[in-house]
């Protein structure tokens, strides 16, 4: 209630002006009481955390909430060897980078074809595709494991890749369909007057322009990926092949009796992906939200 | 709805009959090949495996009917699971969103340190679910949990409680930890939707002596309704579907008290090989996704109008 109240007191005695000065004061002053106890509640956890990582079990053990000095470096160099990490995190990689362009690529396409172009079944494909968007990844399950079975991808990398992708391309198609249909038509009417055939209007004129709805396609399927936990924990069964946040579940579950090791374990899953957030924020929350909005 | 742009302007006179765009079908292929295998097909397998009890390795599947939805209608564990996907719907849906519309209140003049709060409050958003539940388990930890140990420096009992071993605490504190993380989600919704409040409004209440819950009453929430409705179907599918972070803290357990129907159904199907059923359970979740995301669609559609 800040800006757009300042200019009201004027209007008002000198005395009444002081009062309600000095109760907007108190008002801001408990506003940012409550936001840094709310920060602290958010951010505890990870501090914690952070610290743990980097102390012996002895050290927690002596002073819990103490500074890790000196900073064992053990712990991360055992996450990162005996708990995996160095294959868990590689794989994680491999998979979002997988995922993301097969999604981009395909959802690209089809949100063209289902937005741009005039074929029969069109409305049929695109009902279609509300299946993927309503119902959850449980529903599934079930028979989508018998089939990657039975495609003798079960054991493989490409036992998480392609349901992934698969799974992800009813939003994308969305997504990119509605991105699509934002664009004005005569750009596109204009290259075909020029003689462009329809895949040259596509790719030539509206793929580049389609950059911004690319970008926050790839990034929500790069969270959905990175963050994937029912999925691998169906379709990935080997320990050598799994992503960070279904290892984390196991690799806590192994060394549950040792602090510092599972605190190395949750830095390496998480650091890497709040340093990707923190670099690409708007786009992140962009993401999640166009995903919510679906 | 195929080329609305022709209907006026200069291609108006000289408009192409409406061909057929044969290429449209290999933009398609890809994705309906991949969709049909991988989505639309255990869509379709889902509900057949549930007429058999087939238990995932023999090769003969007995075709049952409707035995296993029977069963599901005197199965007591399912009505436990479904309670606390109620309980879910109520308390994590009120909780993660009255927490996330005060944070957005909060930061909704933009004071100083506004994007370190929004970075802050939306971080747990961006771990995923499991991970999220994997770091409260070890804070509930007794003995070498963080609260235990904050109970233990400042001797507060209460803290050095199992909260996640009793079947009284476990569903609480599992959704405490998914109030904790999902808040933010809503906390950037609602934010976004502030930002549109007519602030004339605002001032006019003012003006006319309106207190700041006066104003907050029937100013603002008013012209947030639809995105509260919004944000409230979506809370309530997320609360079906609820499994990541029950899974990773609890498994349901301990004796089913934090079972909902998404670990029940996991249960089933991989760890005790009842596929048959598993398969039904998954139908349930299925109907109630597809109703709720009706209501939705419907909401939406009105809003668009």
């Amino acid at each position: 209630m800040g800006t757009t109240a300042r200019s009201l007191p004027r209007t008002r005695p000198v005395t009444a002006d002081r009062s309600w000065r000095l109760r907007q004061r108190l008002l801001a002053a408990g506003r940012y009481a409550l936001l840094i106890g709310f920060l602290v509640v958010f951010l505890v956890p990870f501090v914690w955390y952070a610290s743990m990582a980097l102390k012996t079990e002895r050290q927690i053990a002596a002073s819990p909430f103490g500074l890790p000095i000196p900073p064992a470096w053990d712990n991360l160099e055992q996450a990162w060897t005996l708990g995996r990490y160095s294959q868990y995190l590689p794989n994680t990689v491999v998979y979002a980078v997988a995922v993301i362009a097969g999604v981009c690529t395909f959802s690209c396409l089809s949100g063209y074809a289902l937005a741009r172009l005039t074929f029969p079944g069109r409305n049929l494909m695109f009902l279609l595709l509300l299946v993927g968007i309503t119902v959850p990844f449980q529903s599934l399950m079930i028979p989508t494991y018998y089939l990657a079975r039975d495609l003798n991808i079960l054991g493989t990398r490409l036992g998480m890749i392609v349901p992934a992708t698969a799974f992800g391309l009813s939003f994308g198609s969305f997504l990119m369909r509605a991105f699509f249909r934002g664009l004005p038509e005569e750009i596109a009417d204009a290259a075909r007057v020029d003689g462009g055939s329809e895949w040259r209007v596509f790719r030539d004129v509206m793929l580049p322009l389609a950059r911004p709805g690319l970008a926050t396609l790839a990034t929500f399927s790069f969270l959905e990926t990175w963050t994937a936990f029912l999925l691998p924990l169906v379709l990935v069964q080997r320990d050598e092949l799994r992503p960070v946040s279904l290892g984390l579940l196991f690799f806590t579950g192994r060394y549950s009796s040792d602090r510092g090791l599972i605190a190395a374990g949750v830095m390496f899953t998480i650091v890497p992906i709040i340093l990707v957030y923190i670099a690409l924020q708007r786009k992140f929350i962009e993401g999640i939200t166009a995903g919510a909005l679906k | 709805m195929a080329y609305p742009m022709r209907q006026r302007g200069l291609l108006s006179g000289i408009t192409r009959p409406r061909r057929v765009n044969w290429i449209a079908y290999l933009f398609m292929l890809p994705t309906v090949v991949l969709y049909s295998l991988f989505v639309l097909y255990p869509f379709v397998a889902s509900f057949s495996l549930s007429l058999t009890d087939w238990n995932g390795a023999d090769s003969v599947r007995t075709f049952v009917g409707f035995d296993n939805y029977v069963r599901l209608v005197r199965d007591g564990v399912l009505r436990t699971a479904l309670t606390h996907n109620l309980v879910w719907m109520v308390v994590g849906s009120a909780g993660g969103i009255g927490l996330g519309f005060l944070l957005a209140l909060l930061v909704w003049h933009r004071p100083r340190g506004f994007v370190l709060f929004r970075t802050v409050f939306f971080l747990p958003q961006v771990l995923g679910a499991a991970v999220v539940g994997i770091i409260w388990k070890l804070i509930y930890r007794p003995y070498k949990g963080l609260l235990y140990e904050l109970g233990e420096t400042f001797d507060i009992p209460f803290l050095r409680f199992p909260f996640l071993g009793e079947t009284t605490t476990a569903l609480g504190a599992i959704l405490a930890a998914a109030i904790w993380a999902g808040a933010g989600f809503f906390f950037v919704i609602l934010l976004a939707g502030l930002q549109n409040v007519d602030r004339d409004l605002l001032d006019a209440a003012r003006v006319d002596g309106a207190s700041g819950a006066q104003r907050l009453r029937h100013v603002v929430v008013p012209q947030l309704a639809p995105i509260f409705t919004l944000v409230l179907v979506l809370a309530l599918i997320g609360s079906l579907n609820v499994f990541d972070i029950v899974w990773a803290m609890t498994e349901g357990g301990p004796a089913n008290s934090t079972e909902v129907i998404g670990t029940y159904s996991y249960t089933k199907a991989f760890l005790e090989s009842n596929v048959g059923y598993a398969a039904a359970l998954t139908m349930v979740m299925t109907a109630l996704a597809i109703g709720v995301s009706a209501v939705l669609i419907r909401i939406r559609a009105r809003q668009e109008v």
